[in-house]
C-alpha cells in the first residue's frame, strides 16, 4: 500500500490529465465534483486517511495535503475561468490566407488632382467658383480683352455653335462673370473642363481641365503672385522642385508670365529629355496681373483695386505629377490605368 | 520664328557665346523652343506674341538683346545707285481704299539679273526654314525677315499698263496665285491690280501672271503697310496663310514701309539693278505717334518692389520710347510706331518688368483682409456624393462632353442636341443628352481588355436646346453596373451584379448627402428593356431614372453582357435643403421585435405595402425591414410570401408584451382589410 504523499503525488497526475481533457462547463463540474465532492471526492478521503496516521508523520504530510489542495482548488478555478471565456465558433486552421478585403472604388485621376489643388488654395483661404462652358463671345474673349479678328484667338481654337455660342476655350470667362456679381475683395478659383478645336496627339485634346485663380483687391502686386503661386507649386511638387517665372502674353494679362517647373523626368541633365525636350523646363501655368481693360470690362476701377490670375491644365500638371505619357489615358477609362489611383 | 545669331550680329555687337543666349531670350519674354546648328551659324526656334510683330524680324528681336545687355543698335544706311527716271514715270500707282491700305510705297529696280543668290543670302535663308528660290525672291524674304515688313515683287513688264490699283475686288474676279490654284474674290478683299485684273492678293499672296521669273529684268517692288482685320479675314476666308498674311494680321509699323522698299533696292543693286528715283509714298492719312502716360510709383505698386527711375528711363529709352518728364517721377511717353502692343502706362510696367527680370521680383504671401464664409455647398455635394460611391465599389470615369450623334440617336432621350458648327470629326459633333452612351462605351472598351465586372458612375453635364430656344446644361450622374462583382474573398465566389445594387448605391447617395429617401415609380423609358425600370423622384420632382438597359442598345454598341444603368439629374438635389442634423437621443429603454410571415397577391407591389404600413402609424413603431421574401415552390400561384421584423419601442419606459401584441394585431388587420394578406 502507498503512502499518503505518494497518493498525493498519482492524483496530481491525475489532476493535469483531467485538466488537459476536460473541454467545457459540464466536464469541468465533474472533475470538481471527483476531487471535491463531500462524500466521495478524492481529498475527502485523503484527508480521513490523514486521520489515521501517526502523529509524528502528520504534521508534514498535513502541510503537504494542504498545499494540494490549494494547488486542485487553483488548477480548477483557472480551468473554469478559461472554459467561461467566450471563444469564436469556428477555429482558423490556416491563419496565412488572405484576409478579406472590401472593394472600393478608385477616384478618376483628374478628380483627385483637381481635389489636391483645391485644398491647396481653400487652405489659403479661397472659395471655389464655378460657370457655364457653353459661353458666348463676349465673356470668353471680348471682355477677356481679345479683340474680334484678332490673331491673339488663333491660341484658342475654338469649337462654335453658332454666331453667339462657343464652347469656353478657357475657365477665365468665370473670372468675368464673378466680377459682374462680386464687389472685391475677391478669392476664387475656378477649376472645369474647357475646350479646343485641336486634333488629338499625347498631349492635346479636344477637351480638357483647366483650374484659374484669380485674387482682386487694394494693392495686389506681382510680388503677391509670385509669393502664391511659389507656394501653390511646393505645396503639389514637395518643397524641393526649382520654378521660374518669364514673360509671356496673354490679353488679359499685364504684364504677364509663365512659370515652368524644372522637368521631374530629367531635371535638365538629358538634352534628348522626351518630356521637356532637353530644356530642362515644364510651362505648368499661365498667369499675370489682371488687365486694366478687363476691370474697366467689369466696372472696377483699376487706379483702386489690382489683382492677379493665373490658369493651370489639371491634365498636364497631372500627366507631370504620375508621369502618365499621353493625355487620352485619361479618357479611356480602362480600369485597369484608373485602379491605379485607388491608392489615395 | 527662326532666329539666326549671325543674322543678329548684323545689328548688334553680340559678344555672348551663341550658346549662352538662350537663357537671356527666355529671361524677357522671348521663348526658346529649339536650338539648332546650321552650318556654323546657331539657329534659335523662339516662341513669339500676337502682340509682338516687331518680333518678326531680326532687328526688332536685336533691340530686345540690345536693351537688356545696354548695346547699341546699328541699323544699317541702305545705299542706291538711282536711274535717271523717277518712279512716277514708270508706274502709276492707285489706292483707292486707304482704310485697308493705309500706305504704300514702292520702287522700280530695272536691269536686274535674275539667278541664285550669293551664299551669305542663302544662309540666312536657310536659317529661317526657307528655301532659297533666286535672288529676287531671298532678297523679299530676307527684308521680311530682318524688318518684319513683307515685301511683294512683280515683274513690271507684265503690269499692264504699268499700273497698280489698290482696291477691292469685284465680284466674280478670280486671282491664279502663285501657289497655282485659281481663287474666287469676295467685294470685302483688297486685292492689287493692273489695269485689267487683280494680280496680287494684297498682303497674302502674289500672282502667278505678274511674278518674277527667269526672264524678268524690271522689278516693281511693293512694300506697303494693309489694315489687319481685312488681311485676317481674307486669310481666314480662303484658308491661306503666308509669312506676309500672319504679319499683317498683327500689325506691321506704318513706317517700315518706306524702309522696306529702299533696303530691298539697295540689295538688288548687287545684281546690277537701277533704282527709279524718288520713293513713291501714299500716305494720306499720316498716323501721330501714340502717348502714354507713365508714374513711377504706378512702377512698385504693381510690381511690389521700388525700381531705380534710372533704369525706367534706360530701358524704356533702349526699346525707342521718346520719355518727355511732366514732373519729378511722371512722364509722358511717346511710343514708336512698331511697337503696336504699347497702348497703356500697364503695358510700359510690363516692359520694366521684363528688362528688370522677373527673378528680381520678391515672393510675398497674398494678403487677405476678411475671409468670406465657406460657400462651397455644390463642390461640397459632389465630393460627398463621389465618396459615398467609391466606397459602394464604383470606380469613376470621365468621358467627352462632345458626341456622335448616329450613337445618340439609339438612346432617344427626348432631347434636343446641340449641334458644333466647326466639329473637329462627324463623330463628335454634337454635346452628349446623356451620361448613359459614355458609360456603355467604357463597359465595351474594358470587357474587351479582361474586364469581367464593369461598375462605374460619372459625374458632368449634358447639354440640350429647351423648347424656347435657349441652351441648357445640367450636372447629371451617370451610373452603370454590369458583369461580375468585385471578388475580394477567396471562400466566396464572386456574385453577378443587379438591379438592386446599383438602387441601392442611389438609395445611400440620399441618405449619405441627408436628403429625403427618394421614390423609384415604375415607369418604361426608352433606353431600358419595358417593364423593368424605375423613375426616381424626390418631393414629387423627377430625378432620374434607373433601369436595364436594352438590347437593341447593347447589340448597337456590342455589349454582350446585361447592363443596368441609372441617371440622375444633380441640380434637382442641389438645390434641396439636405435636412439639418441635430443628434437623437440613444435609446435607454429595450425594445421588442415581433415577425410576421404573410402571403400576398403578387401584383401587389413592396412600395405598396410600406405605404400601407407607413400610413398606418402604429403605436411605438420604431421600424420594419423585409427579412425574406419567395414566390414559386410550394406557394399557390400568383402569391409571394414575405416575412417582415417589426421593431418597438417606447421612449421612457418599458414595453409591456401586450400593447406590442395589440399592435400587431393592429397592423394585420389593417393589412388584411387592404392588401388581402394571408396570414402563414
Amino acid at each position: 500500500m502507498s503512502s499518503l504523499p505518494e497518493k498525493i503525488e498519482q492524483y496530481r497526475q491525475v489532476l493535469n490529465d483531467l485538466a488537459a481533457k476536460t473541454k467545457n462547463i459540464k466536464e469541468l463540474e465533474e472533475v470538481k465534483q471527483a476531487f471535491l465532492g463531500r462524500k466521495k471526492g478524492h481529498l475527502t478521503l485523503l484527508f480521513e486517511e490523514l486521520k489515521q496516521l501517526p502523529p509524528e508523520e502528520k504534521k508534514a504530510a498535513g502541510v503537504v495535503l494542504n498545499n494540494f489542495k490549494m494547488e486542485v482548488q487553483k488548477t480548477l478555478a483557472e480551468l473554469e475561468e478559461q472554459l467561461r471565456r467566450p471563444r469564436a465558433e469556428k477555429t482558423v486552421s490556416d491563419l496565412t490566407l488572405p484576409g478579406k478585403r472590401i472593394y472600393w472604388g478608385a477616384p478618376h485621376p483628374l478628380t483627385l488632382f483637381q481635389r489636391k489643388i483645391e485644398k491647396i488654395f481653400v487652405s489659403m483661404g479661397f472659395s471655389v467658383e464655378d460657370g457655364p462652358e457653353i459661353e458666348t463671345d463676349y465673356y470668353n474673349f471680348e471682355a477677356l480683352n481679345f479683340p474680334p479678328y484678332h490673331p491673339a484667338r488663333d491660341s484658342w481654337d475654338t469649337l462654335y455653335i453658332n454666331d453667339q455660342l462657343l464652347l469656353r476655350t478657357h475657365t477665365s470667362p468665370v473670372q468675368i462673370r464673378v466680377m459682374e456679381k462680386k464687389k472685391p475683395p475677391i478669392r476664387i478659383i475656378i477649376p472645369g473642363k474647357v475646350y479646343r478645336r485641336e486634333t488629338a496627339d499625347p498631349t492635346h485634346l479636344p477637351m480638357f481641365h483647366q483650374v484659374e485663380g484669380l485674387v482682386v483687391d487694394r494693392g495686389i502686386t506681382f510680388a503677391h503672385l509670385k509669393g502664391t503661386l511659389e507656394y501653390f507649386i511646393k505645396a503639389l511638387f514637395g518643397e524641393k522642385v526649382k520654378l521660374r517665372f518669364r514673360p509671356s502674353f496673354f490679353p488679359f494679362t499685364e504684364p504677364s508670365a509663365e512659370v515652368d517647373i524644372e522637368c521631374l523626368a530629367c531635371h535638365g541633365q538629358d538634352s534628348q529629355c522626351r518630356v521637356c525636350g532637353g530644356t530642362g523646363w515644364k510651362e505648368i501655368l499661365g498667369a499675370g496681373l489682371v488687365d486694366p481693360q478687363v476691370f474697366k470690362n467689369v466696372n472696377i476701377d483699376p487706379e483702386k483695386y489690382s489683382g492677379w490670375a493665373f490658369g493651370l491644365g489639371i491634365d498636364r500638371t497631372a500627366m507631370l505629377a504620375y508621369e502618365i505619357p499621353e493625355m487620352r489615358y485619361f479618357y479611356e477609362n480602362d480600369l485597369r490605368f484608373l485602379r491605379q489611383f485607388n491608392r489615395r | 520664328m527662326n532666329i539666326s545669331y549671325d543674322w543678329l550680329k548684323e545689328y548688334i555687337a553680340l559678344n555672348l557665346p551663341p550658346g549662352e543666349l538662350a537663357k537671356y531670350f527666355d529671361q524677357i519674354g522671348l521663348m526658346v523652343e529649339s536650338t539648332k546648328e546650321i552650318e556654323g551659324d546657331t539657329v534659335y526656334e523662339i516662341e513669339t506674341y500676337a502682340n509682338r510683330p516687331d518680333t518678326l524680324g531680326h532687328l526688332g528681336v536685336a533691340r530686345e538683346l540690345a536693351t537688356l545687355f545696354g548695346l547699341p543698335l546699328k541699323v544699317p544706311a541702305w545705299q542706291l545707285s538711282e536711274l535717271e527716271e523717277s518712279t512716277f514715270d514708270l508706274i502709276d500707282i492707285q489706292v483707292l481704299d486707304s482704310q485697308l491700305c493705309p500706305r504704300y510705297c514702292g520702287l522700280v529696280v530695272k536691269g536686274v539679273a535674275v539667278g541664285p543668290s550669293p551664299e551669305w543670302l542663302k544662309k540666312r535663308i536657310e536659317a529661317i526654314g526657307l528655301r532659297p528660290i533666286n535672288n529676287i525672291v531671298d532678297i523679299s524674304n530676307y527684308v521680311c525677315f530682318s524688318l518684319g515688313q513683307p515685301l511683294h515683287t512683280f515683274d513690271l513688264n507684265r503690269l499692264k499698263e504699268a499700273r497698280i490699283i489698290v482696291r477691292r475686288a469685284r465680284k466674280g474676279e478670280f486671282i491664279r496665285t502663285l501657289e497655282g490654284q485659281p481663287v474666287e474674290l469676295t467685294p470685302d478683299m483688297l486685292v492689287i491690280a493692273d489695269d485689267s485684273k487683280p494680280v496680287a492678293l494684297a498682303g497674302i499672296i502674289g500672282g502667278e501672271e505678274s511674278g518674277i521669273t527667269e526672264k524678268t529684268t524690271d522689278v516693281f517692288i511693293e512694300s506697303a503697310n494693309f489694315d489687319p482685320v481685312s488681311i485676317r479675314l481674307t486669310a481666314k476666308k480662303l484658308g491661306l496663310s503666308t509669312d506676309a498674311s500672319y504679319r499683317f494680321e498683327r500689325g506691321v509699323d506704318i513706317n517700315a514701309a518706306p524702309l522696306g522698299a529702299r533696303m530691298a533696292a539697295s540689295l538688288l543693286g548687287q545684281f546690277g539693278g537701277k533704282v527709279s528715283r524718288g520713293l513713291l509714298d501714299v500716305y494720306p492719312n499720316q498716323r501721330k505717334p501714340k502717348s502714354v502716360p507713365l508714374r513711377l510709383k504706378r512702377i512698385s505698386e504693381l510690381l511690389g518692389i521700388e525700381v531705380p527711375e534710372e533704369f525706367v528711363t534706360r530701358t524704356l529709352t533702349a526699346l525707342g520710347l521718346k520719355l518727355n518728364e511732366q514732373k519729378p517721377g511722371v512722364w509722358i511717353a511717346e511710343i514708336p510706331s512698331f511697337r503696336v502692343d504699347l497702348e497703356r502706362e500697364a503695358d510700359l510696367i510690363e516692359e520694366i518688368a521684363r528688362f528688370f527680370g522677373y527673378d528680381r521680383i520678391p515672393s510675398e504671401v497674398t494678403p487677405a483682409r476678411s475671409f468670406e464664409l465657406p460657400d462651397n455647398k455644390e463642390q461640397d455635394c459632389l465630393w460627398l456624393l463621389k465618396e459615398t460611391l467609391l466606397h459602394y465599389g464604383l470606380d469613376e470615369v470621365i468621358n467627352f462632353s462632345l458626341a456622335d450623334p448616329e450613337k445618340e440617336k439609339i438612346w432617344q432621350t427626348g432631347l434636343q442636341p446641340i449641334e458644333l458648327r466647326n466639329p473637329i470629326s462627324s463623330r463628335t459633333s454634337i454635346l452628349r443628352t446623356s451620361l448613359l452612351p459614355g458609360l456603355v462605351e467604357n463597359a465595351v472598351w474594358n470587357y474587351n481588355r479582361e474586364a469581367n465586372g464593369v461598375h462605374i458612375f460619372e459625374t458632368g453635364k449634358v447639354y440640350f436646346w429647351e423648347a424656347d430656344g435657349q441652351q441648357s446644361e445640367e450636372l447629371h450622374l451617370g451610373l452603370l453596373t454590369s458583369g461580375r462583382q468585385e471578388q475580394k474573398s477567396w471562400d466566396q465566389p464572386a456574385g453577378e451584379t443587379d438591379y438592386f445594387y446599383l438602387k441601392g448605391a442611389i438609395e445611400d447617395l440620399f441618405f449619405y448627402l441627408g436628403y429625403e429617401a427618394p421614390v423609384f415609380e415604375p415607369e418604361d423609358q426608352s433606353f431600358f428593356e419595358n417593364g423593368q425600370s424605375v423613375k426616381i423622384l424626390t418631393k414629387n420632382e423627377t430625378a432620374g431614372y434607373l433601369g436595364l438597359i436594352k438590347q437593341e442598345i447593347r447589340k448597337a454598341y456590342e455589349l454582350e453582357k446585361l447592363a443596368y444603368a441609372g441617371e440622375l439629374n444633380l441640380a434637382v438635389l442641389f438645390n434641396r435643403q439636405p435636412r439639418a442634423f441635430v443628434f437623437t437621443p440613444v435609446p435607454r429603454y429595450p425594445g421588442m421585435v415581433r415577425d410576421l410571415s404573410f402571403l400576398i397577391e403578387a401584383q401587389v407591389n413592396f412600395q405598396a405595402i410600406d405605404a400601407q404600413l407607413k400610413k398606418l402609424n402604429v403605436p411605438y413603431l420604431e421600424r420594419f425591414e423585409i427579412y425574406d421574401r419567395f414566390e414559386g415552390g410550394s406557394l399557390p400561384a400568383g402569391q409571394i410570401s414575405y416575412s417582415v421584423r417589426f421593431f418597438f419601442r417606447h421612449e421612457s419606459r418599458t414595453l409591456l408584451a401586450e400593447e406590442v401584441d395589440r399592435a400587431m394585431l393592429n397592423i394585420i388587420s389593417h393589412l388584411k382589410s387592404t392588401l388581402k394578406i394571408q396570414l402563414r
